[in-house]
């Protein structure tokens, strides 16, 4: 078994932070590309984008996962447990978990012949958040029934600076505001379906928005000069540039207990719509004027609407020692585009694979476990053409041209991968050690990409002869537990044959990339390892102590960039914590007060285009309670971020080359109320 | 004991690890090229002003610790104010106003390989058909390894 942690809702609700993998990011090896307060998405031992999988309820979530501004379209507040895997997992969920994988499990079911729900309370002092989510459930004996509603609305973020210098330009901060970084979210939940006992079939219907601002005085890396008087009227108000994301998902897991066999078909449907508006700038060639005759809305600069159909199947037979797992997946992927602003083509996309998972009970303490996989991907790109004419000499005369950015294309991956792996364990000692090899195919944008991201002074251009990253890698785990203390190592080496980068060139492009540095997609041989170190020590009942420290290194060992590491590439880190968890408080129970002190290196280990950023530390506190309100459990959580209002910088944040800082002092405040209307008759 | 001996070398082994890390970090070239806009040589300034019907010549120093890339300049209007400008000093703007035919510049300069200052020149005629008013003159410079700095600069076409 890979190396895994597992987190259930206690802790985010204890560790809550504006997003999901915000309140996962305090676990070892696991960080997050930011933007902004309320948005982020994972990144596992420095592999992020398109190389982890967030598996939601089964069914891969699929968004715009490739853009660096880009967030998890996930509401925290449904998910009750959550696996993170860390290490490649492409033998069971396919391509592009070569990086690791996020796995939110189903929801456990209500306790039969129950009514009832609760209720979260959120409130946040930096950004100002109010928030809710409201949870109600009911089961008769074979049929059950829970929904959800989350709302969440915050005004700008606070930083602890008066002024940031975007380059040499310098910008004022009303009141620590970083102007324009409200937004609002809402998620609508309805999960429905019978028990039975042998069969058991549930459908899940969700829908979240969010509509988030960028920072007003730099879109990307551009610095703007804005109407001050109109963004520091109100902290709340969300102006341009702004993005809009809307994620619907009908999803259904049936599962049938045949003779040995369980089988389970999950199956799903996601339409992910991310739209970024912008006030029309006119870069490059584009005309002075908007033309109103061109049919995409003025404010659009680009819109991803993406629909995915999803199948997956599996059978878990036991046959004496032997745990095997057959699996099927399929899926079908739309992808199309709007906006004035081009960076990557519509496609379409079809893969499957099938795979076999074996664990093997040799003995008591040896287990052994292998797997194989087949993939097959076929991605067909659309033609797109530039709707302004741009200008180039030829022979001394300008000509102008409708630039073709992306061309009909095809291509098509196949992949055999593997795994292998053996866990030993004794009474105080568990040891581990897997070697895999895992791949990811290129990615639209990798391969089709033609355009110029004003937001990075950037032309990117695709490569459509990529090839699959394949990549090899050994994880060791070693974990020994006494009851008083449990230590655990768990490093990894990684070789990868053929890391697909962006990577920025020496050149300038003035017809294509208008004049911008030509970032262009390579392959390059790359060496990462590292690995996490948990040490918990228990002296007392009352009183434990943590320490979770963790490290990467990543180098490229061919190409353009020989010598180099890899972009996002999170410094090193040790989190020490001490809780105390007082045994007799009256009628609170489950109380307790954790301190959480982070040391984060200076990241100096850096690629184009990247700043060093130097080191910090942090200091979280939290505190928690419960009582009975009407005979139900209320849950009282309290935790103060950056309690020192420390200035410092994150290596991995979308705001990192604009030098922003992150978020200042935050108090976080949540309140979980339980409502019953009917209780389990005990037996 | 042997549990002892086994987490000894394993924490040993972690050291090790990281002590192979620090090695080669010195060899790779972190250092952005710079442009000088400031030396006496350097044009356009900030607040240059160029006549329309007219040519002028571009004179972009930039120079790098290694090796320079390339050099590429960019000329559009600031009519709405927008400021990608990265030097201090504001110049006197006009208003902000709607553009009929701005000028719009994008060209490229080779650097001949192995330098490590250089001077790129380049002849720019300003058509005496486009609009005047406030312009942006946007100096971008790479070196060899992809390090790029950007220089904004506020020029008036009168």
């Amino acid at each position: 078994m890979l190396n895994m942690d597992i987190v259930k809702a206690g802790f985010i609700q204890q560790h809550l932070g504006g997003s999901l993998m915000q309140s996962l990011q305090r676990l070892p090896g696991v960080k997050t590309i930011g933007i902004g307060s309320g948005q982020s998405k994972p990144l596992i031992r420095g592999l992020g984008f398109n190389r982890v999988v967030v598996l939601d309820r089964g069914i891969k979530h699929e968004g715009q996962q490739w853009g660096a501004d880009h967030g998890l379209e996930i509401d925290q507040f449904t998910v009750q447990e959550v696996e993170i895997l860390k290490g490649p997992a492409s033998f069971t969920y396919g391509s592009d978990a070569i990086g690791g994988a996020v796995n939110i499990k189903r929801p456990p079911l209500p306790a039969p012949q129950t009514f009832g729900g609760d209720i979260n309370l959120i409130g946040k002092t930096n950004n100002n958040l109010l928030g809710t989510s409201i949870n109600v459930y009911a089961r008769t004996q074979r049929w059950m029934t829970t929904a959800r509603f989350t709302l969440q609305d915050y005004g700008d973020y606070r930083v602890p600076a008066d002024r940031l210098y975007i380059y040499d330009f310098a910008v004022d901060l009303y009141n620590h505001y970083l102007r324009n970084t409200a937004g609002r979210e809402t998620g609508l939940h309805l999960n429905t379906g019978y028990i039975g006992d042998r069969v058991k079939s549930i459908f899940y219907l969700s829908h979240t928005y969010s509509k988030t601002g960028f920072f007003a005085n730099a879109h990307g890396l551009e610095p703007r000069q804005v109407d001050v008087a109109m963004h520091d009227a109100s902290s709340r108000d969300i102006l341009s540039p702004y993005q809009r994301v809307n994620h619907f998902k009908a999803l259904n897991h049936t599962s049938f207990q045949i003779n040995q066999h369980q089988l389970e078909l999950e199956s799903g449907f996601q339409n992910n719509v991310r739209q970024e508006y912008n006030h029309y700038v006119n870069h490059g060639y584009m005309p002075a004027i908007y033309p109103d005759s061109l049919g995409i809305p003025r404010n659009l600069e680009r819109a991803f609407d993406k629909q995915v159909y999803s199948l997956h199947l599996r059978d878990h037979l036991q046959l004496n020692e032997h745990k095997v797992e057959f699996g099927l997946n399929g899926e079908l992927q739309h992808n199309t585009i709007n906006g004035w602003s081009f960076l990557v083509p519509a496609f379409n996309q079809q893969s499957w694979g099938t795979y076999i998972y074996d664990k093997w009970n040799l003995t008591q303490k040896l287990l052994l476990h292998g797997a194989l996989r087949y993939d097959h991907v076929h991605l067909a790109m659309k033609k797109y053409t530039d709707w302004f004419p741009s200008a180039t000499t030829i022979n001394g005369q300008t000509q102008q041209e409708y630039l073709v950015r992306a061309d009909n294309i095809n291509r098509s991956f196949n992949s055999v991968t593997g795994s292998l792996g053996f866990n030993y364990n004794t009474n105080r000692w568990e040891l581990k050690g897997n070697i895999g090899k895992s791949f990811r195919v290129p990615i639209a944008k990798e391969l089709g990409a033609n355009g110029v991201n004003y937001h990075y002074f950037s032309y990117e251009k695709g490569n459509t002869y990529l090839k699959p990253e394949e990549s090899y890698q050994l994880d060791l785990g070693a974990a020994y537990d006494n009851a008083v203390v449990r230590i655990q190592l768990n490093p990894f080496f990684n070789y990868f044959s053929n890391y697909i980068y962006l990577n920025p060139t020496a050149n300038h492009d003035y017809f294509y990339g208008a004049g911008n540095q030509v970032f262009e997609y390579a392959q390059a041989r790359v060496m990462r390892y590292g690995g996490e170190l948990q040490v918990k020590y228990q002296p007392w009942e009352n009183l434990s102590t943590e320490v979770l420290g963790e490290y990467i290194y990543a180098k490229q060992l061919s190409g353009d960039k020989k010598g180099y590491t890899l972009p996002f590439s999170p410094p090193a880190s040790v989190l020490f914590n001490i809780t105390y968890r007082p045994a007799h408080t009256g009628i609170f129970t489950n109380t307790y007060l954790s301190v959480d002190y982070r040391v984060t290196a200076a990241q100096n280990n850096i690629v184009p285009p990247e700043k060093k950023t130097d080191g910090y530390t942090l200091l979280n506190l939290q505190a928690g309670t419960r009582f009975l309100i009407q005979e139900q459990q209320a849950e009282l959580s309290l935790q103060l971020q950056n309690a020192l209002n420390t200035r410092y910088l994150s290596h991995t944040s979308f705001y990192r080359l604009i030098g922003l800082p992150e978020q200042g002092r935050n108090l976080v405040l949540s309140l979980k109320i339980p409502f019953s209307f009917k209780q389990a008759t005990q037996p | 004991m042997k549990q002892k001996q086994l987490l000894t070398s394993l924490l040993g082994l972690l050291l090790l690890i990281a002590a192979c890390s620090k090695k080669d970090q010195d060899a790779i070239d972190t250092t952005y090229p710079e442009i000088d806009v400031l030396t006496a040589g350097a044009f356009p300034k900030q607040c240059s002003e160029v006549q329309r019907g007219q040519s002028f010549t571009a004179r972009i120093h930039a120079s790098d610790n290694k090796e320079l890339g390339s050099v590429s300049i960019d000329i559009h209007h600031n009519f709405d104010h927008h400021s990608h400008s990265t030097e201090v000093a504001g110049c006197n703007m006009d208003a902000v106003k709607t553009p009929v035919k701005p000028m719009v510049l994008i060209q490229t300069i080779n650097v001949p390989g192995g330098q490590t200052s250089y001077v790129a020149e380049q002849t720019i005629h300003i058509p005496a058909d486009v609009d005047a008013g406030d312009y942006h003159f946007l100096i971008r410079v790479t070196d060899k390894e992809g390090w790029q700095t950007i220089k904004g600069l506020s020029i008036k076409i009168k």
